[in-house]
């Protein structure tokens, strides 16, 4: 028996045994371990291949920088891949799998790779695979991805749920250890909104698994003493199982909480994580010190691990790490071990400390070896003994487990994720965190404090002080006696020479000394350099363990001091976050919001397919019984429009309410055309234009009264006009009476189009709607027989007599409905936007096809719109820049295909006749193209060069993407009525 | 002829199947609110807000500078909309087809609310009484506290099926139910 539970001791309830297994074999925990515990307890060291070198690797740490024990946790469509055994917590009926191991974790085929390890340092790859060049997409790489690399994900869909969500407070504190807890129960006492995030399942850190009575009490009962007083403060909120991975601007913290991954089967109601953002006034980062581990020979071997590790197995979960301890320590934490061990009667064998002399003094009975290092560890799956080295002597000391304690390092990731790099102190040997002003600060050991009643201390001056700054009267709580506290100060000890072993610093990533020594040889001198040449602080690690360690080391080699290697650049997040929390419930057609037209209902019932616009789904064709593809219904509802009558569903273009003394004049300046004069009643195109002078948005807009309007915009740009409208109001002409608001929800809005239009419409419309008393361009309210008020613009997209009714959203569909019935026995039929696109097409009108963000009014054969007599308008100044009125500028033309039945499709290029298909002979490109039912042949809008003179000239369509040439002949961009008759009937 | 027309509201359908009995977590999306927008004219906003807050009949929602929602009940529409168009300097404009208000309540209703937006609703901050436009399930939305535990949504009509689905998937762990209520 190597390592082993202890018959009593440790925060674990031994009532409640725990079932689960581990690469198929069955194990039995307690509640409150965690997965690396129960596996120690179980005598399972061994419980990964590193990522390189596929060397036998155990756990290094008892909590989440473990960069050894990653296991796959769960099976199937649940899997997850990377979890530290050192954090996840043990639950009945858990699954677990090692990874990155062929056939078995004890027999890893890969392991050959650590014979080849002298050929395997940094840069092996990028010197080895470099010829032929072609080998290393298609050979090289996806061989070296499958030699090394951790676990898999599962390809199933994730079938759990996750959630994101708000929190506010006045006091973020992050880590739940004594520094923290206090911090929370002082702010809390003070009436401070305080939520205290910890990414343990047990809230307590260090007094959980430190031997020290607090206020005469075991810390560990202390700790709970703490946690029950703060839970019962309303206005403080606990938060176990969550880690803040990120600070972000403006004082948003993100955390990850953990809400159903310690249970086998999630409930269905519950997410399994929760993303929270965290919004605080201030905070305090009390996430503790990281033991260092120490540089050496074989220091990466199972059973070797850091001090506080095996402290923490022992006193926390009752759990011997091994029968016969060593410990290499440069501090007192090393004697604190020691102690711990020996008190609980595990053998301790001997104490070797790097320093000559110190004041830490050794158990009575365990020999104490100043001066001296190990250079090697013996064993494979798990060590046997180690290899010591004093003054050129060398010593085989046995041992079944290695507890290291190379100093430490305060966790300052988070403060430092701003840009704000650590501070190297001399005094403290450690990288301290940086002042990143008053609203966020550290306290205990993040702030490089030593002992529990200094973290006790610090952490509740620290939370009275930004109390006092809220406004809240804060009461210093009544610290209590600590007894049994060591001295963790420590002489650091960067790496220990003469290693007979590949000595590691980065043991996730299998970065060596060697590997850094490599890196400088070479040139890659910078700590960032040093970084991505050798790996080292990488991946989901990021240097928790090793960053420190790589600097001092780098700058031992460079005979500086580490102030001048720094650390390398700290990012959210601070451990691994999972894309479904990240996602939350944004999953499948969750993905974005859907937008429904009122007239969505009538559609469906009508056949319609729809398309996404947008957040939009528009009907885009019905299809009828027999018809095969969406052309024909497409050509069919075309014809049934020129022949008799359409109805087509508009409510999704924007619609703008304006009001106020100001808003002719309001209207005048935004759009390019005037619009002083629009008498009452009317309706009237205009153009949009941006400040450079290009077109911005088109649509209508109608006098509803002396100082009332309503605008359409295009559907895809309501926002955009909206927020330029509002932008122009507030901030260039704040003297002008005009205020407006988006009823693009309030009406649906339809297009009733085509020769029999009128005659339907006055079936459900009771006002009179001659062409005289309602012509072209009237726009009005009217009432529909039965009362319902409803407006009615006669307005056309198509070419032919149309009006656009718009009723209450709530009528819409009985509207519809109403219409249809009206229009049956004239031919009326539904039609969506690809008939919409034909006739509009046919017609020569255009979209944000043609309106891309890069034409003028007189590109797109509007110039003539641009009224150059108002004094101003936007977009006036610019339109006459040079290069806006260059005579070869691409114009808008129609085009049709020599042979009709020949395809144009949008996006295809234009070519002069005869020459070579090439960019530099482009001529321009399809803006939009279709089939004209009503011409036999399919029909495009394009932009040519010098478009309008080159009218009768026959021109190729090139069509790269598709391999086609098309010769075509350019016309007028109008295919239909060129003369409007149709509109003024 | 006349024509009578049935009017329809988006979230029949969304709201069919669902169980009649309220859980102590529920939502209540008005049948036909009378909801309207009022703007106040350049160098009028506090003179409309003066009158705005003695309004009877309706409840007034801030939405941003110079500009409201009042919301009241179907009964006072023509009312409601005629006493608006009287006070001086305020343009009115009806909005009642265009947005869905949605009032949610009970003892996990800011909780569930806190997943679907961002601003802070502890009592101290965001009092009864006290409204915003905020991003709501995403989308653009007017919240308004109008009790303790009960806050009232108002979402624009198309995204009102999306918003309301999302809101009862995060009341899932609080078996929120919902209904119609018709006043």
């Amino acid at each position: 028996m190597t390592s082993y539970r202890l018959d009593a001791g440790g925060a674990i309830n031994r009532a409640q045994a725990l079932s689960f297994s581990f690469d198929g074999r069955n194990y039995k925990g307690l509640q409150g371990d965690t997965l690396a515990s129960a596996l120690l307890a179980n005598d399972q060291m061994l419980m990964g291949r590193s990522f390189k070198y596929h060397r036998p690797r155990g756990p290094v740490t008892a909590g989440s920088s473990e960069p050894n024990a990653l296991l796959t946790i769960g099976s199937g469509a649940r899997s997850e891949p990377n979890a530290r055994a050192t954090t996840v917590e043990l639950y009945q009926g858990l699954v677990a799998a090692s990874q990155n191991r062929w056939p078995s974790l004890k027999h890893d085929i890969g392991a050959v790779n650590s014979l080849l390890s002298p050929f395997l340092g940094a840069g092996f790859y990028y010197k080895t695979f470099m010829w032929p060049a072609a080998f290393w997409e298609k050979l090289y790489e996806p061989l070296i991805r499958k030699a090394a690399g951790l676990g898999k994900l599962a390809l199933e869909a994730d079938p759990d749920r996750y959630e994101k969500a708000w929190a506010h407070c006045d006091l973020l504190v992050i880590g739940a250890g004594p520094a923290g807890l206090m911090a929370a129960l002082v702010a809390g006492r003070a009436g401070l909104r305080v939520i205290l995030a910890d990414e343990g399942f047990r809230p307590g850190g260090s007094l959980l698994s430190e031997s020290v009575s607090v206020a005469g009490l075991a810390a560990v009962d202390y700790a709970g003493g703490l946690v029950s007083e703060l839970s019962s403060l309303p206005n403080v909120t606990l938060m176990p199982r969550t880690t803040v991975f990120g600070w972000y601007d403006d004082m948003v913290f993100g955390a990850v909480e953990r809400v159903q991954k310690h249970v086998a089967s999630p409930s269905p109601e519950l997410p399994v994580e929760r993303l929270w953002r965290i919004v605080a006034k201030r905070a305090i980062l009390a996430s503790g010190a990281e033991e260092r581990p120490l540089v050496f020979g074989g220091n990466d071997k199972p059973g070797v691990m850091t001090a506080t590790a095996a402290r923490t197995y022992l006193n926390r979960y009752g759990v011997a790490v091994g029968g016969k301890v060593a410990v290499f320590t440069n501090g007192g934490s090393g004697y604190r071990t020691a102690a711990d061990l020996a008190a609980k009667g595990v053998e301790v064998t001997a104490v070797i400390d790097a320093r000559a002399q110190s004041a830490d003094v050794a158990p009575a009975g365990i020999r104490v070896i100043r001066n001296a290092g190990v250079v090697a560890t013996n064993g494979r799956h798990r060590i046997d003994g180690l290899l010591l080295e004093r003054a050129g002597f060398e010593e085989v000391i046995g041992c079944d487990a290695l507890a290291m304690s190379g100093g430490w390092s305060p966790i300052v990731h988070l403060m430092c994720q701003r840009g704000t790099k650590p501070v190297w102190s001399e005094e403290s040997q450690a990288f301290l965190a940086p002042n990143v002003g008053n609203s966020f600060v550290a306290a205990g050991s993040a702030a490089g404090v030593e002992t529990i009643s200094e973290c006790l201390r610090d952490g509740a001056a620290k939370a009275a002080s930004l109390a006092s700054e809220l406004g809240f009267a804060a009461h210093g709580a009544n610290l209590p006696d600590v007894e049994g506290e060591y001295d963790a100060s420590f002489a650091p000890v960067w790496y220990v020479p003469g290693a007979k072993d590949k000595a590691f610093v980065d043991f996730q990533n299998d970065v060596a000394v060697s590997d850094l020594g490599a890196a400088q040889r070479e040139g890659f001198r910078h700590i960032e350099h040093t970084k991505r040449y050798t790996t080292v602080g990488m991946a989901t690690d990021q240097g928790k363990l090793g960053n420190v360690n790589t600097a001092g080391i780098v700058a031992a080699m460079r005979g500086v001091s580490p102030a001048e290697i720094g650390t390398t650049t700290f990012r959210p997040f601070y451990t691994p976050v999972s894309f479904g929390a990240l996602a939350g419930a944004a999953q499948g057609e969750h993905g974005a919001p859907v937008r429904t037209s009122p007239l969505h209902g009538w559609a469906k019932k009508n056949g319609a397919s729809f398309v996404e616009a947008g957040l939009w789904y528009r009907s885009a064709w019905f299809a009828r019984d027999g018809e095969k593809n969406w052309r024909e219904s497409v050509d069919r509802e075309v014809l049934s429009v020129r022949a008799n009558a359409g109805l087509c569903d508009v409510s999704t273009l924007g619609k703008i309410e304006i009001f106020g003394a100001g808003a002719a004049e309001f209207l005048d300046r935004i759009y390019c055309n005037g619009f002083l004069k629009l008498p009452v009643g009317k309706a009237r195109y205009g153009l949009m234009l941006r400040e450079d002078g290009i077109v911005f948005d088109d649509g209508t807009t109608s006098r509803l009264g002396e100082h009332h309007y309503v605008m359409t915009t295009t559907t895809a740009y309501a926002t955009d006009v909206m927020t330029h409208m509002e932008f122009c109001a507030q901030t260039f002409w704040p003297e002008l009476d005009v205020r407006f608001v988006s009823v693009s929800d309030q009406w649906a809005q339809m297009s009733l189009a085509g020769p029999k239009a009128r005659i339907i419409m006055s079936r459900v419309v009771q006002d009179d709607l001659s062409d005289a008393a309602f012509p072209f361009l009237a726009a009005r309210a009217v009432t529909l027989r039965g009362g319902l008020k409803a407006r009615l613009f006669r307005i056309s997209f198509s070419g032919e007599l149309a009006y656009e009714l718009a009723v209450p959203a709530g009528y819409g569909e009985a509207v519809a409905d109403a219409i249809m019935e009206a229009g049956r026995d004239e031919g009326i039929c539904a039609y969506g936007v690809e008939a919409l696109n034909v006739l509009r097409i046919e017609k020569g009108f255009i979209t944000h096809n043609e309106l891309d963000g890069r034409t003028t009014a007189d590109d797109v054969g509007l110039g003539r719109m641009m009224a150059m007599q108002k004094p101003d308008f936007i977009g006036k100044r610019l339109s006459t820049r040079f290069g806006l009125t260059a005579a070869d500028r691409l114009q808008l033309v129609g085009l049709k295909p020599v042979e009709p039945e020949k395809q144009i499709n949008a996006g295809a290029h234009l070519l002069k006749e005869a020459a070579k298909p090439s960019l530099a002979n482009d001529q321009g490109f399809v803006s939009s193209a279709c089939y004209s039912p009503a011409l036999g042949s399919f029909i495009a809008l394009a932009m040519l060069k010098s478009g309008r003179e080159r009218v009768g000239e026959r021109i190729v369509v090139w069509d790269a993407l598709r391999g086609m040439e098309v010769p075509a002949d350019v016309c007028a961009p109008v295919f239909v009525d060129a003369e409007n008759a149709k509109l003024h009937v | 002829m006349t024509l009578h027309f049935l009017h329809r509201h988006v979230l029949e359908d969304h709201l069919a199947g669902f169980e009649t009995r309220p859980n102590p977590n529920h939502v209540n999306v008005a049948r036909r609110p009378v909801i309207l927008s009022v703007l106040a004219h350049s160098g009028h906003e506090a003179a409309v807000a003066e009158r705005l807050a003695e309004l009877a009949g309706g409840s007034v929602r801030f939405c941003g500078p110079g500009e409201w929602l009042v919301a009241g009940p179907a009964l006072l529409g023509e009312e409601l909309a005629d006493r608006l168009g009287e006070i001086p300097g305020a343009s009115v404009c009806d909005q009642s087809d265009g947005k869905v208000l949605m009032a949610i309540g009970g003892p996990s209703a800011r909780k569930i609310l806190a997943k679907c937006v961002a601003a802070d609703l502890h009592g101290d901050v965001f009092a009864e009484g006290q409204s915003a436009n905020m991003l709501c399930c995403h989308v653009a939305s007017n919240l308004a506290r109008t009790g303790a535990d009960l806050f009232e949504i108002i979402v624009p009509r198309s995204f009102a099926g999306s918003v309301f689905e999302e809101l009862m998937e995060m009341g899932r762990e609080y078996a929120l139910t919902a209904s119609f209520s018709e006043d």
